[in-house]
């Protein structure tokens, strides 16, 4: 069909505009870029530290002494992805700036940010307490993840509450830190082992599933044996025991979701290479005498990709999920929040505190959620029929 | 007395909050034991005007604003009444449907269902329509039917299942289905399209023989004049949801009065003129050497081995080439056998000259075409480029060699990256070649071959679905064109094109390879555009050559008993045939 309006527009492009048209897949990119929202302005929305002090007449921002480089680097990348949202340039000019942006901000932050190894939450309590500024701004949620057991509110397990010079709008929890400050933190956890972990399988099923479908023969045959060798291995024991022998790092959490995790989309890769080698294209550019490269990754991965996106929205919220598990067992990371560690807390006290289980479970749920409804909005922007059949009307 | 009489049928299409009138206020009338023939192009809503009769399209996206379709319905009382299919309700219409009217479609290989043995599904529909016949009668009817459509042995036969019949096979059988019931009307939607000519021929000579024995109505849709030529009493011809022209067929065929009509008739490739100054293979070929005209496009010669004066008549040189499928079974995939493809072929191409390829499906036309340009690697022989020997080449050595030799393909959809905008398409392969200094000279150059193909400069920045079949058939013309090749292999590239868009792509081929001298192997199954485009003919079969020789010579005095048969099952446009 060929429609008037959109002419000159890109296969890409036609494919994000019928998949975001749809309502549940907006629904689910707008919690997603909510959370990326917060991810990277964490430090910003829910800290212990004033924005803005006026100590005697001199403004001063305390929380950029307590600002770590990832904060820094993460608040460039949301900054300027916004900004280079809508410009007329092309997709990988954007990429070039974007990875500029992340290069300039990590020396910045390496050379000039040095958080202080302990931090003293009350300081600046008591400094206001005190009188000492004539005016401050304080962030959204005056809390930080980790400011346990404050000096003015005393109680611990704090149902949520809205009055008070600062009230926890999620409640507080066994160790007296507020709820609603971890949940903005522990966002960061969560959409950042999705990504890195879908990255890393994709790239490495690309790259392996390509090869097996454009040289089939034997290479496929090794290839599908090291796939099932993949697919046999139980990731979530794996995880635990590198967990007990490594510590509980996130990252290794990462890499071993990401490595063990690439056996799907290697399987898919090489069904659409094994297609796409027939078609009437592929075989032009072979015959064109284009080199392998090309037909490789501009013929041939740029068509086959499409169901892999798919899969891989899928595989984000399988990520997740799986982090929360972790955490939920106790096995998570220990150096920041998150939502499946707070779930662990909420089960361990012997009361049922509702707000500490309903706040991060409801999140995990509604970010599982919004994964899938992508991934669904993109398997039928990728292919028509299966909607059609399916007898969704659009 | 009508059968059936369709007065100002409005159909309209709604999807997306758009509407297509896919037709417009039609009108036409059969009479009983009457063959009314429906033509026209892709799109004109020959097909839907079918399913209307048949009320087979989805309640939720067609409409009918006006116009009714009035049947004769021979109902269970044996009593006749007059009913508008558009008003009925669906319960009697389930009544018709199958019963008084049956339909037969294009696709023989998706219209049977595979779970069930082609003599249950026979009998299916017998007992349907007849309640109360038992099984053994109704087993005996279908093998009644099954021997009225000449199928062998139908007693042993009829517990076959639908994989193990042959297209034709399966189209018999789907029209055995459709008459089971004695139908009154019967709607034949394309019913040879998708076969081979020879096939072809049998199919519709079984259905004119079955017509005139029934003394049933027949609806035919199809796009081939040949086939109207043969089969109507009566057409009507269609544009854009509208019957532009009826008439019996004598009067439309010899003396069209609408200008679409006429056009369409002309563009029938039998009825194309020949450019006269092509002349089979005499003083076109061009005086320059080989060599020096690769030169001119700025490639490196010393890969080329010198011509020498024996072969310089060809250009392409094929000796006992072979290209064989295994066919491996077991626990250890034993090769058992071989498909033989291509076997044993030898060819000569002569530089300047177009030969045509012409075979039935599955005689390994397109497999020999692939295997000549190395897309598909021979199991032995040779095939030479101007001498120099090109199988047993590596992927790298061969890349030199490509640019000399081009293929466009048959199928518009498949045939372009639809990633990738047509100037990406065009200069990709000029860049990876070193044709042109920089990426301006690149676009003009592209631009100038597009222009060569009639579409304008600015379609480079478009990507392809935004073109039409023909268009995107240019397309892949103009990808083949710019590395300046001297040899390409058509596979068939109008095959999937209206008639009238194949007759400007077929004059465009020829004017393009005037310019530019080039060679052509021309593969196709389609008799009309051999005898319009080619100097040579080469007729395969089982991946054998049958016959050969120039296309004056197979066409008017074939030699073999094969090349006889082929020819003889063309549907042609003789009007001294027509009733």
């Amino acid at each position: 069909m060929i429609e008037q309006t959109h002419i000159g527009e890109s296969y890409t492009k036609q494919i994000t505009r019928t998949a975001f048209s749809g309502w549940g897949a907006r629904i689910g990119l707008f919690w997603v870029l909510v959370l990326a929202f917060f991810a990277c302005f964490a430090p910003l929305l829910a800290n212990s530290m004033p924005l803005l002090v006026s100590e005697n007449g001199v403004v001063s921002a305390p929380i950029i002494r307590y600002l770590s480089t990832e904060d820094l680097v993460l608040m460039v990348v949301f900054i300027v992805g916004v900004l280079l949202w809508k410009l007329p340039i092309a997709f990988s000019t954007k990429l070039w700036i974007l990875a500029a942006a992340v290069l300039i901000s990590l020396v910045v932050g390496l050379t000039s940010l040095s958080p202080p190894k302990t931090i003293v939450y009350e300081q600046f309590r008591e400094n206001i307490a005190n009188g000492l500024y004539d005016w401050q701004v304080m962030p959204m949620i005056p809390f930080s993840p980790s400011d346990y057991l404050r000096d003015f509110s005393n109680t611990i397990l704090q149902a949520p509450t809205f009055t008070g010079v600062a009230p926890h709008y999620m409640g507080t929890d066994s160790t007296g830190s507020d709820v609603a400050s971890r949940m903005i933190h522990a966002s960061r956890v969560a959409l950042s082992i999705g990504f890195i972990a879908t990255g890393i399988s994709m790239v490495i099923g690309v790259i392996i599933g390509g090869q097996m479908g454009y040289f089939a023969g034997r290479f496929d045959m090794l290839g599908m044996r090291l796939v099932e060798i993949f697919e046999a291995i139980p990731v979530l024991f794996l995880i635990l025991a590198f967990v007990a022998f490594f510590g509980r790092s996130i990252y290794i959490i990462m890499i071993i979701i990401g490595v063990t995790g690439w056996s799907g989309y290697a399987r898919y890769v090489r069904a659409e290479f094994l297609k796409l080698r027939k078609q009437d294209y592929v075989q032009a550019a072979i015959a064109s005498g284009l080199p392998l490269r090309s037909i490789l990754f501009r013929h041939m991965l740029p068509n086959g990709i499409a169901p892999v996106l798919v899969v891989a929205s899928f595989g984000v919220a399988a990520a997740i999920l799986t982090e929360a598990t972790l955490s939920f067992l106790g096995l998570g990371p220990v150096e920041a929040p998150s939502w499946g560690g707070m779930l662990n807390e909420a089960v361990k006290s012997s009361v049922f505190n509702w707000w500490m289980a309903a706040f991060p479970g409801g999140a995990i749920f509604l970010t599982v959620f919004s994964y899938n409804l992508m991934g669904e909005a993109l398997r039928d922007a990728v292919d028509p029929q299966l909607a059609r059949k399916a007898g969704v009307v659009s | 007395m009508s059968l059936l009489e369709v007065s100002d049928l409005h159909t309209h299409l709604n999807s997306g909050g758009k509407t297509v009138k896919a037709v417009d206020g039609v009108s036409f009338k059969i009479a009983k034991g009457e063959t009314f023939c429906l033509v026209g192009e892709s799109g004109s809503g020959k097909s839907i005007c079918a399913l209307s009769v048949m009320q087979l399209l989805p309640a939720g996206i067609a409409s009918h604003p006006s116009g009714s379709i009035q049947f004769d319905w021979r109902n269970d009382a044996g009593s006749v009444e007059q009913v508008d299919l558009l008003s009925l309700a669906e319960p009697s219409m389930r009544k018709i449907r199958g019963a008084r009217i049956a339909m037969i479609f294009q696709e023989p290989m998706t219209s049977l269902n595979p779970v069930f043995s082609i003599g249950e599904q026979i009998v299916e529909a017998l007992q349907l329509h007849n309640t109360g016949l038992s099984d053994t009668e109704a087993r005996q009817q279908a093998i009644e039917a099954l021997e009225q459509v000449q199928i062998k042995s139908p007693e042993s036969r009829i517990d076959d299942y639908p994989h193990m019949l042959s297209g034709g096979q399966r189209q018999r059988v789907m029209i055995a289905m459709a008459l089971a019931c004695k139908p009154d009307l019967l709607i034949a939607d394309e019913p040879t399209t998708a076969l081979d000519v020879t096939v072809q021929a049998e199919i519709l000579e079984l259905m004119r023989e079955l017509q005139l024995d029934k003394g049933m109505a027949l609806l035919f849709i199809t796009h081939d004049f040949g086939v109207v030529a043969q089969m109507a009493h009566r057409v009507g011809v269609m544009q854009y949801g509208k019957l532009v022209e009826e008439g019996t067929t004598k009067e439309v065929l010899a003396n069209p009065q609408h200008p679409y009509t006429q056009q369409l008739l002309a563009s029938v490739p039998e009825n194309l003129k020949r450019p006269d100054s092509v002349i089979a293979g005499s003083g076109s070929i061009s005086n320059k050497p080989a060599s020096e005209q690769y030169n001119s496009s700025g490639l490196d010669i010393d890969a080329v081995s010198p011509v020498s004066s024996d072969v310089a008549a060809s250009l392409v040189e094929v000796r006992d080439l072979n290209v064989w499928f295994p066919i491996k079974k077991g626990l250890f995939r034993r090769v058992v056998d071989h498909v033989k493809a291509v076997d044993g072929i030898d060819l000569d191409i002569r530089k300047g000259s177009i030969m045509a390829l012409v075979g039935e499906s599955g005689c390994g036309k397109t497999t020999l075409g692939r295997a000549i340009l190395q897309l598909e690697k021979p199991t032995s022989g040779s095939v030479k480029l101007t001498g120099q020997e090109l199988t047993g080449l590596s992927a790298e050595a061969l890349r030199p060699v490509r640019p000399r030799m081009q293929i466009a393909f048959q199928d518009p959809h498949s045939s372009l990256n639809p990633r990738l905008k047509v100037m990406t398409t065009l200069t990709e392969p000029m860049a990876a070649h070193g044709i042109g200094e920089s990426r301006e000279d690149r676009i003009e150059r592209a631009a100038k071959v597009l222009e060569q193909v009639q579409l304008s400069a600015d379609h480079l920045w478009r990507y392809p679905h935004e073109f039409s079949g023909g268009q995107r058939q240019r397309i892949g013309l103009a990808r083949a064109l710019v590395l300046n090749p001297e040899f390409i292999v058509c596979d068939e590239i109008t095959s999937a094109l209206d008639v009238s868009v194949q007759a400007e792509v077929l004059q465009l081929l020829l004017e393009i390879r005037q310019q530019r001298d080039l060679t052509l192997l021309f593969i196709t199954h389609n008799i009309a555009v051999v005898e319009y485009l080619s100097d040579e003919v080469v007729v395969m079969k089982a991946g054998k050559i049958v016959e050969q020789g120039s296309t004056a010579d197979v066409c008017q005095n074939p030699h073999q008993t094969y090349t006889k048969q082929l020819l003889d099952a063309v549907p042609r446009l003789n009007l001294s045939k027509i009733l």
